[in-house]
């Protein structure tokens, strides 16, 4: 018993206990859900109950309850009919008035007879949506995934060849301008200042877009592009809402930290390369980039990417939900009719909160099942590792 | 007295020095152009919006700040705390109910604050403006304080593994002062203010992204006036969206960069304060973490 329970309460580290894990939070939060779901339910079929009965009095012909006078010949027949109970007489006419209102302002009675909340029909378009929406959020994992490390290794390469920033190198080149006599070298300097200008500006402009919340990039383009793809989507949710920067941020951090290891010293000094200059012999070949693990032999960096990554797959589990945030806000922000977080908005706004909890569960699984992925993916490379 | 003054204008150039504080000195510097140029360029009413909402936002984003100091704080020594001691089964439930919070998306436990905060509107329980930013506050700490309490109790279970942990122990120095006080006051406040800066950074992400989602979304449930203006509300505002997708122009006639810093200003405004606070935030943070260290 006591062994389930470490297995069922993750104390024991192996993969078993973690899926097992999953699996519990899942069933827990199905049941929390379920219990909405129901009560929901519940509540929904008396209200339908309560309209009916206040629904036949609305059906009266000749009484409009809009009318004072039609109104109190009603509360004056009712005194009549049922005697000596005045305040159920009266509650039956608030009730009456409750149900009038609603009539004119409630969305639901607005929107006709599609919001029976969640029906199979629903339930087979809301899977539709998910299948879409989940097809979406693979690509732009993959795509974030695959980029995050490579910006990362770019900036780490970057650091390590100690080259001050565009900007720095620009007011430095300016100082050194007021110096130089030559106007023709004068003249060649100020062009290089130029570019460096231009590329600071353009690094901004890049980090610009990548902070830049999804709606704000989609409304800037919108009269240009289609802005209602899946394709622009998942274009939005890898470069917006600073997803990819902060992702490569990580990696780049998990690089640094494991460069300051003294494993990367003993190696160094057993004759593996370090430098990180662009392709020089004992340097980088830039093409390396998009093969770490094949493309440079005999360097450090090899070693410190291997061991950074492998420390970067479970951080994933982390932006898996942050980027669910990020695809989220996209769809909801855009209004794009047959999304599903733009039916969430819709089922929250109708007040059809079993739906909506449908789709959370919807989302919910989703971030537990990259959680299971991640969890898979790191215990095949610990043993690839001989962890 | 000279030495202190000397050791103190040392320091005060180191920090001036770190890029965190030239970010900073960056932020405010930007901030204020933008505002001198409203003053110039916009008119009265829009850029009361545009100051009020600003504001609105940030002490929102403070609030946020606080707030998720404390739940972290309480929910990440709490979690230690239950571990060491006998009731492991509270523990381990805790630890499961905290996991489950971790498995959803932060937008979806704000958006669930939101439909409670409407519901408190209907109700009147919730009526001043003060009240609903501390609400939505909460809703968002709520979200994104299990990113302080992680360091916590990483803060925690690294000095663990030290030896002066066991040395105060024995000393008869009681464990929540070892925790409170020596690891996490006066060992690991670099840590935690990193983290805060960081969430600063979320809490402006996710309250503009809601107040803009409800004011599209949700716009004929709620009635805008209901909420308190802020960047992401001003920014669904229909002449906000006019200025924005006036961007587009700039595409097919980049001289039209001249009519949008002049005519669309609303829209570009509220939109430069969100996309430039955020990077910003990211820079200061990253030049935090570099100058006490951090990695």
């Amino acid at each position: 018993m006591s062994n389930l329970w470490d297995v069922l309460t993750g104390n024991s580290e192996s993969l078993s206990s973690k899926l097992l894990l999953h699996a519990a939070s899942l069933v827990v939060v199905a049941c929390m859900f379920g219990v909405i779901v129901f009560v929901v339910e519940t509540r929904r079929a008396e209200q339908r109950e309560n309209d009916s009965n206040i629904q036949k009095y609305l059906s009266l012909h000749d009484v409009d309850f809009g009318d004072p006078v039609d109104r109190s010949i009603f509360r004056e027949s009712l005194g009549v009919f049922l005697p000596n109970q005045s305040e159920r007489n009266d509650s039956l006419l608030l009730a009456i008035d409750d149900l009038r209102q609603r009539q004119f302002s409630d969305p639901a009675y607005k929107s006709g007879s599609q919001l029976q909340g969640l029906t199979l029909e629903k339930i087979g378009e809301i899977v539709g949506m998910y299948v879409q929406f989940l097809g979406v959020y693979l690509v732009v994992l993959v795509v974030l995934f695959v980029s995050a490390e490579r910006i990362g290794l770019y900036m780490f390469v970057k650091t390590k060849q100690h080259r001050a920033s565009y900007l720095s190198q620009f007011v430095e080149g300016a100082r050194q301008l007021r110096y130089r006599g030559k106007l023709e070298k004068r003249w060649i300097v100020a062009r290089r200042l130029s570019l460096l200008l231009l590329k600071a500006l353009g690094k901004g402009a890049v980090l610009a877009i990548l902070f830049s919340p999804a709606y704000v990039i989609a409304y800037a383009v919108r009269t240009s592009f289609d802005t209602s793809t899946l394709v622009f989507m998942a274009f939005l949710g890898v470069v917006s809402n600073g997803v990819l920067i902060q992702t490569a941020n990580r990696f780049f951090t998990l690089l640094v930290a494991e460069s300051h290891k003294g494993y990367v010293q003993t190696a160094v000094v057993k004759g593996l390369s370090d430098s990180y200059e662009w392709d020089t012999p004992r340097g980088i070949p830039r093409s390396a980039l998009f093969n770490v693990r094949r493309g440079i032999r005999s360097h450090v960096f090899q070693h410190i990417f291997l061991n950074a990554r492998f420390q970067f797959i479970p951080a994933l589990k982390e932006y898996a939900s942050f980027l669910v945030t990020g695809l989220i806000i996209i769809e909801m922000a855009l209004n794009i009719q047959g999304h599903l977080c733009y039916e969430l908005l819709q089922q929250i706004l109708y007040r059809q909160y079993d739906v909506a909890c449908f789709i959370v569960f919807g989302i919910f699984f989703t971030v537990k099942a990259t959680e299971v992925g991640v969890d898979i993916w790191h215990e095949r490379e610990k043993k690839r590792y001989g962890y | 007295m000279v030495i202190d003054s000397a050791v103190n204008r040392t320091r005060l150039r180191r920090i001036a020095d770190g890029s965190d504080a030239r970010w900073l000195m960056v932020w405010i510097a930007g901030l204020l152009v933008l505002w001198i140029w409203d003053a110039i360029f916009l008119n009265a009413p829009a850029f009361d919006a545009v100051q009020t909402s600003f504001l609105n936002s940030l002490a929102t984003g403070i609030m946020v700040v606080v707030m998720a100091l404390f739940f972290g704080w309480v929910i990440g020594v709490g979690l230690h705390l239950l571990e060491r001691s006998e009731a492991r089964v509270l523990y381990d439930i805790a630890s499961f109910a905290v996991d489950i919070l971790r498995s959803v998306p932060q937008i979806i436990v704000v958006l669930i604050g939101y439909v409670l905060l409407t519901l408190l509107l209907h109700e009147g329980t919730i009526r001043s403006t003060a009240g609903q930013l501390v609400w939505i506050a909460f809703a968002i700490a709520v979200a994104v304080s299990l990113e302080v309490s992680d360091t916590v109790r990483e803060r925690i279970n690294h000095f663990r593994t030290l030896d002066f942990v066991d040395a105060m122990l024995s000393c008869g120095i009681s464990e929540t002062r070892i925790v409170n006080v020596e690891i996490l006051w006066k060992n690991s406040r670099s840590h935690l203010l990193y983290k805060l800066i960081a969430i600063f950074g979320m809490s402006v992400f996710l309250q503009c992204s809601i107040d803009f989602i409800v004011s599209v979304g949700l716009s004929t449930d709620v009635s805008l006036m209901n909420f308190p203006v802020t960047l992401g509300s001003l920014l669904a505002n229909v002449d906000s969206k006019q200025d924005i997708l006036a961007i587009s122009n700039l595409f097919t006639d980049p001289g039209y960069i001249s009519v949008i810093l002049v005519r669309h200003l609303q829209g570009i405004s509220v939109a430069f304060c969100i996309v430039f606070t955020l990077l910003c935030v990211y820079m200061i943070a990253n030049g935090f973490v570099r100058r006490h260290r951090l990695v």
